[in-house]
């Protein structure tokens, strides 16, 4: 930590770590009542406790992408963040949001629109505290007076997830043009504007932890993120296909989300390559195991998984099956939950008191397990899918019927979503065992985020 | 490849394509009157497009295939239930299926009259959207198309459940045999015995027709008259009859009650 203000991602780390637990709690709730009958059918339906889980999964993903810019931008653009206490207040309207929001569903104030449940006036806070935030970042790199091009890709994918947000403000009458124009968020942000983040995030952690030359890493950040929106721009139109819209968005659509692997195997190999070549291990291989980690799940969550059902004569039978479950697990966790993962690992030696640089057992048990359990959870979701196309899509059997014949892979589910479910827990609990260092009382060292007193700024170990 | 080429590379990608992208937004808009029939987007649709809102469906079932993948797809419910039977269910789901034997059961959304007919007029606003076809066949919610397959609902629920819809549709899957043995009620779905969707609509025709020689004066005794009387009117094609006889067996009308016979016209009286 080079910088005072940068210790402020603490707190938006422990926050979004606490909805990250929550988020499983009610993830694992939801998958019981596969197993059904469900004794809190009528205070707690599967309905309430989806939405709360993937609700819960935005917020703290976003809470760790804000928590990581203010890391990141400070390192970046050599000075202190321009408000403290803006990003406090932030913080602060942010997670009241985010329970106001939970307790709303719980009770049935929802806006019912899948993924943007948020009822309007939480739609309004949501945007004043993202421009509370670009402006407090946007007025640290002025004040700085110098940006990279790696914050740079960072803060231009946060300013166009706030734009994107947007169109979630207004409401149609015409049921197919609420759908269309509610992919505009939710796919252009986690196809689009998200990866861009997760880009950003990836070339600074390859930088510090492969010491891998800037000028080659950000040359080759640019072709991935010109990758991402060639494929992922067009590739909107995958959600298109049987809502109501012209024919000719399935081809289009079958094409460019055909291409959007392109983009997330580039960014395996520019993880890949760039850890290879470096020669230079950096003593934080915890932080290098998420970040590798990242990059590889999400070719094979967002990219194969996704490939697997995108084509529209293989969607048109996968299409509103268990099969999207498979890819939106596989796909979030990979790309953005993994990121925030590793921006954390990254950072949490020097945001807290007397923790080893290399991290120590639990933070490896975190991490396979979490990574086994997401795999299974895929797996149990995927051959619970293929069972449905087949049974219901294409034999005909009743969609009841089908439910019932699927049920061991719900077990499977189950069990694979505990042994996720401790992994997270072991990340929750080693996260929060060390304090934060305090403000005052932390040593700022000019070498980067490695403090070690013992062998003072030494950052890179020769392979 | 320099930095520079870098970037124009990124620039140009994100450029083509979100020009491509909102040219095919603009020309999506002059058609999606056309594609979802905007001239039919009743106040009633709308605020049944409302209902579904507030009452969070989304995140069990799935409508256009998007949603919860919890409950059954809806985007062509209306064309397989019809109205009486759709406002029953919405009224007390727990009287249509059992949550002991399908593990999941909808609760009561609490929904008035009007914003029942609301729902209904939307979902069935929904079903005509043009979607390129989609589903490539019937999803249905219950039961099967798929002959000899033995899914069928025990009658157990039907003592459960005092309205006589629900009491006929279980029926219709256990009676001995079962109907949904040979008829399905998907439309277009023929098994060993002709499909039911629209069964009302197509009696009134046949009655009306010079071919029918029956006693039915109405829907409901035409539906009467083919279960206790098979062979009284034959449905054209070779695989239903022979020689002027139904291949329907005609032993309903002394192996069931006429109570359950009742119930069977109620619920097959809701298939429009």
């Amino acid at each position: 930590m080079r910088y005072r203000s940068q210790s402020v991602a603490y707190w938006y780390f422990a926050v979004a770590m606490c909805l990250f637990g929550l988020q499983l709690v009610f993830g694992l709730l939801s998958a019981s009542k596969y197993l059904g009958p469900d004794p809190l059918l009528d205070f707690l339906p599967f309905d309430k406790t989806k939405a709360i889980h993937t609700n819960l999964l935005i917020v703290w993903v976003l809470t760790g992408f804000m928590g990581a810019t203010y890391y990141v931008v400070p390192e970046e653009s050599r000075g202190e963040i321009y408000s403290i206490k803006l990003a406090y207040a932030q913080l602060v309207a942010w997670t009241l949001m985010g329970v106001t929001a939970i307790v709303g569903y719980m009770f049935g104030w929802t806006a019912g629109n899948k993924m943007l449940e948020q009822p309007f006036p939480l739609k309004i806070v949501i945007v004043v505290v993202m421009l509370m935030f670009l402006f407090n970042i946007l007025m640290t790199i002025k004040r700085a007076g110098r940006w990279t091009v790696t914050e740079g890709v960072l803060v231009a994918g946060l300013v166009l997830a706030a734009v994107l947000y947007l169109p979630a403000l207004i409401e149609y009458d015409n049921y197919t043009v609420s759908i269309f124009y509610r992919w505009w968020t939710i796919h252009l942000w986690v196809e689009g504007v998200w990866e861009m983040i997760q880009g950003g995030l990836l070339a600074y952690l390859l930088i510090r932890l492969s010491g891998a030359d800037r000028e080659v890493m950000e040359k080759w950040l640019y072709v991935i993120v010109g990758l991402v929106f060639l494929a992922g721009i067009l590739g909107t139109a995958h959600h298109y296909y049987w809502v109501g819209v012209p024919y000719y968005w399935l081809p289009i659509g079958g094409l460019f989300s055909a291409l959007e692997p392109l983009a997330l195997l580039g960014m395996a190999m520019y993880a890949y390559f760039a850890m290879r070549r470096s020669g230079l291990s950096h003593p934080n291989s915890l932080a290098v195991h998420w970040t590798i980690g990242s990059a590889v799940f999400t070719v094979f969550g967002a990219g194969l998984l996704g490939f697997a059902h995108t084509w529209p004569s293989v969607n048109k039978w996968t299409h509103g099956t268990l099969v999207t479950a498979m890819h939106g697990h596989g796909a979030f966790y990979g790309a953005y939950a993994m990121i925030v993962m590793a921006i954390i690992s990254y950072t949490l030696p020097s945001l807290t008191e007397n923790r080893k640089v290399e991290g120590n057992n639990i933070g490896y048990w975190a991490f396979w397990m979490q990574v086994m359990g997401m795999f299974g959870m895929t797996l149990s979701f995927g051959t619970a899918g293929i069972g449905q196309v087949y049974l219901e899509r294409i034999l005909g059997l009743g969609y009841l019927d089908t439910q019932l014949k699927l049920q061991v892979h719900f077990l499977m589910l189950i069990a694979t979503a505990s042994v996720f479910a401790i992994g997270a827990a072991f990340f929750i609990w080693d996260f929060f065992r060390n304090a934060p260092k305090s403000i005052s009382d932390s040593r700022i060292s000019e070498f980067g985020p490695v403090i070690d007193s013992n062998n003072g700024g030494l950052l890179y170990q020769k392979r | 490849m320099t930095k520079r080429q870098g970037r124009l590379f990124f620039i140009i990608c994100t450029f083509l394509t979100a020009a491509a992208f909102i040219g095919m937004t603009i020309h999506s808009h002059s058609r999606f009157a056309e594609l979802t029939n905007e001239d039919k987007l009743t106040p009633a649709v709308i605020s049944g497009k409302d209902i579904w809102h507030k009452n969070n469906c989304i995140n069990c079932h799935t409508l256009l295939g998007e949603g919860g993948y919890y409950a059954p797809d809806l985007t062509k419910i209306t064309q397989q239930r019809g109205t009486p039977y759709l406002t029953a269910f919405l009224k007390d789901p727990s009287q249509f299926y059992s949550e002991e034997k399908h593990r999941r059961l909808m609760p009561n959304p609490n929904l008035g009259d009007t914003e029942i007919s609301d729902v209904i007029a939307f979902l069935d606003w929904v079903s005509h959207i043009d979607n390129q076809g989609w589903p490539p066949r019937p999803i249905i919610v219950s039961g099967t198309t798929i002959p000899g397959t033995d899914v069928g609902q025990p009658a157990t629920q039907a003592s459960v459940s005092s309205d006589p819809v629900a009491q006929g549709e279980a029926l219709f899957r256990s009676s001995p045999p079962a109907c949904n043995a040979c008829h399905s009620v998907v439309p277009g779905t023929n098994l060993a015995g002709p499909t039911l969707a629209g069964l009302v609509t197509r009696a009134t025709a046949i009655i009306a027709s010079p071919e029918y020689k029956g006693e039915a004066k109405t829907p409901a005794e035409y539906i009467r008259e083919s279960i206790t009387h098979p062979s009284a009117y034959l449905v054209p094609g070779a695989m239903y009859s022979a020689n002027n006889q139904s291949f329907m067996p005609d032993n309903f009308i002394t192996d069931l009650e006429p109570g359950q016979i009742d119930s069977l016209v109620a619920y097959l009286e809701t298939l429009k």
